[in-house]
């Protein structure tokens, strides 16, 4: 007897069903097969990714609430682990370089205070402070309603094409770092690439200026504006565990022998920092960092709790707590694929970090 | 011929929390250009700490008390970071104690000698730069192709050439060769000295070789200085020392090492341990260990000091006048 599934049914959509109806439902569901029967079908339309229809947004399919949630979270999570390592990478480098300085000792114990604080107490905080307080950053939401009101598109097209934006860009910049890798000369080199980020910055200037960006342009704004809270927020709590790791590795790498022959070669101190020692120290700190963006979709639970950004996570916080199963067995299914991607991930970018666990292809 | 490396009456110690090491106490030598300079004495006496001051490469807690460091008549000691920068690896090069593990593990051979050559000659071109690596990895017996490797794809011997390799990268005037072939086993280390040897030769360089062996130091130098406890005690024509050794300490490493040169004598144990560093000695220093030690040598009253008794021959007076 399939009763907790029906009960859930039957509770939140129809509560009073005639018994045809219910017979009806049942087929629809699939319930009136064979426990054996279900297990199979089941197992058939989870690899076809067919998780059946959400029970509470009836005729739209979990897949397509993924779909419609997954690049407001991706966008939100990805600005802010990118910003996160980053800042987090340069502030723990630093703090290796100038160990045993003032500025040392201070920016270690804001990181880790950062790092242990109470995080929902924390954003709302922040979210106190600069929404309301000052009202410089607006409370929740991740746009403006009316202002969307006529708009002639749906916010999951701004998104998606923020995030094209976004990987775009960096994609550019990364092949302009390993293209110009090849010049012999040190200072050229920096023009050359300094040049090519002054490119990409007109190129996006253009871009967001002309044909279809342009009318979009408004929209993209007012989402990019609901987004700097959440990220400073997130980021300030995120990148301290980046710092602190680096930091620690990086001191590590300091005292090994070949520091000591950069600086005997005559290398410049920031050359030996970050050629020598931060490259070397990288390769944990990634390792932690792809750790983090496993945990970005049941991570952002709390996130978009706090800030009511409509994602991943309010959709499996609510899947849960209205027993809407079918998507919440999408959405942690998802989570878990997702999971196995970021590790995939994290090995090739390995083998790209340390040449110690290349796998030679030729003999 | 033209002094290279004048050092004049250096001391250096490590300020540590239990005191101050003292690692380098007047030490004085002069490398002269086209010279193999051997440095020798017991793991511990101060070697190290002497070619790290010579390139101003020091640890954070040591401090140059005194003394000088002229290099072509310029004095390294008090010389700015970036014009040190200027100096090292084009006037002056190291092969590190350990250079095994002289390598970034993450930067290809060649890209790590590059860097060197681009950084005290940015004019040059890429090409230029690739057939310079290619013709020192011709002179140590190295494949071109290991300038596309790896450090983990080296074994220890190919790692030891190629760093050798890196030294001349720059065309030093001199090179310092700390204990080059420790961790290598004998037949390449006997390779490898042959290696240095004969590079040291073709190319006319100066060089310094830093080593615990007196085998070595025989094969390898022109003049040799022995150091013990942070002093040198004895210093002149290596061959000189050989066969007239005047230093007790001297005598007794001659002693302990099976037959260097001459007739086959017993083999002598050097006993005992080097004496502590921390805060200073007085008097003289191998005098716990020293077989015949006279009354003076004991009470402390001598005064230690470097004296010469044939021409280039300096012995410390002390040991000189009792034994
Ligand atoms: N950074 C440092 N801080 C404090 N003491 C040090 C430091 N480096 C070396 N010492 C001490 O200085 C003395 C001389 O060390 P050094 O490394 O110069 O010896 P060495 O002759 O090169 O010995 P080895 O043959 O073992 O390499 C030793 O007693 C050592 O413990
Ligand atoms: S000075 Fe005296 S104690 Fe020291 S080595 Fe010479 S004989 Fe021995
Ligand atoms: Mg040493």
């Amino acid at each position: 007897m399939p009763f907790p599934v029906m009960h859930s049914l039957t509770y939140f959509l129809i509560p009073n069903l005639p018994p045809d109806a219910y017979q009806k439902v049942l087929e629809t569901y699939g319930l009136d097969k064979p426990l054996f029967e279900r297990v199979q079908l089941y197992v058939v339309n989870f690899f076809k990714g067919d998780f059946g229809y959400s029970y509470k947004y009836f005729p739209k399919t979990p897949i397509e609430l993924i779909a419609e949630r997954l690049p407001r979270t991706l966008m939100l999570f990805s600005v802010v682990n990118i910003v996160a390592f980053y800042t987090g990478f340069f502030i723990g480098k630093v703090l290796a370089w100038r160990r045993g300085s003032k500025s040392e000792t201070w920016i270690t114990i804001t990181s880790v205070f950062s790092y242990t604080v109470f995080y929902p107490w924390f954003a709302l905080m922040m979210l106190w402070f600069f929404g309301y307080k000052m009202g410089w950053f607006p409370i929740g939401k991740f746009l403006y309603p009316e202002k969307w009101y006529d708009a002639p598109f749906d916010s999951d097209v701004i998104f998606s094409m923020m995030i094209k934006f976004v990987v775009i860009i960096s994609l550019l910049q990364f092949a302009a770092y390993t293209a110009t890798r090849g010049i012999e000369a040190l200072s050229s080199r920096r023009n050359v690439r300094f040049a090519s980020l002054i490119a990409i910055f007109i190129g996006s200037y253009f871009y967001w200026n002309t044909g279809e960006a342009l009318a979009r342009k408004p929209y993209a704004a007012d989402i990019a504006y609901h987004m700097i809270l959440p990220v400073l927020v997130v980021t300030i709590v995120a990148f301290a565990g980046t710092a602190l790791l680096t930091r620690t590795t990086m001191m590590e790498v300091l005292k090994e022998d070949y520091i000591l022959t950069a600086r005997a070669k005559g290398i410049s101190q920031k050359r030996i920092r970050d050629r020598h020692a931060a490259r070397t120290a990288l390769l944990p700190v990634v390792t932690s960092f792809i750790f983090t963006i496993v945990t970005i979709i049941d991570g952002s639970v709390l996130t978009e709790q706090i800030f009511s950004w409509p994602g991943m996570g309010q959709l499996l916080l609510q899947a849960v707590l209205e027993e809407d199963i079918p998507v919440a067995m999408a959405a942690f299914s998802f989570v878990g694929v997702f999971a196995l991607i970021a590790h995939l991930i994290a090995d090739i970018s390995y083998s790209y970090l340390d040449p110690r666990i290349r796998v030679k292809s030729q003999g | 011929m033209k002094d290279i490396l004048v050092v004049d009456n250096l001391n250096m110690h490590y300020e540590t929390l239990e005191g101050n090491v003292m690692a380098v106490n007047n030490v004085s030598f002069t490398v002269k250009e086209g010279e193999s300079f051997g440095l020798v004495g017991e793991s511990g006496c101060g070697k190290s700490s002497v070619a790290s001051t010579l390139l101003q490469l020091q640890s954070d807690n040591a401090v140059i008390s005194s003394g000088s460091i002229l290099l072509e008549n310029q004095e390294l000691v008090g010389m700015s970071e970036s014009e040190l920068r200027k100096v090292r690896w084009n006037d002056i090069s190291i092969v590190f104690q350990g250079a095994m593990n002289a390598w970034n593990p993450v930067i290809k051979i060649g890209e790590q000698i590059r860097e060197a050559i681009r950084e005290h000659h940015p004019e040059n071109t890429k090409k230029e730069n690739t057939e310079k690596i290619s013709e020192l990895f011709k002179i140590v017996g190295l494949e071109d192709s290991i300038m596309d490797r790896f450090p983990h794809e080296l074994s220890g011997g190919m790692k030891q050439r190629a760093v050798i390799a890196l030294a001349l990268s720059c065309d030093p005037k001199i090179v310092i060769a700390d204990e080059p072939t420790t961790a290598l086993d004998v037949v390449i280390q006997d390779q490898i000295l042959k290696e240095i040897k004969k590079v040291q030769e073709l190319l006319g360089l100066s060089l310094i070789y830093i080593s615990h062996d007196i085998a070595v130091i025989a094969e390898m130098t022109d003049n040799m200085a022995v150091m013990y406890a942070g002093s040198i005690v004895e210093m002149g024509p290596t061959s000189s020392i050989f066969t007239n050794p005047r230093h007790a300490y001297t005598k007794l490493l001659l002693e302990s090492t099976p037959s260097v040169v001459g007739e086959k004598k017993k083999l002598r144990a050097l006993d005992g341990e080097p004496p502590s560093l921390i805060n200073g000695l007085s008097g003289c220093a191998f005098s716990p260990r020293c077989p015949d030690p006279s009354e003076d040598c004991s009470n402390g009253k001598l005064d230690m000091k470097l004296i010469e008794l044939e021409t280039g021959h300096w012995a410390d007076q002390c040991c000189v006048n009792c034994g």
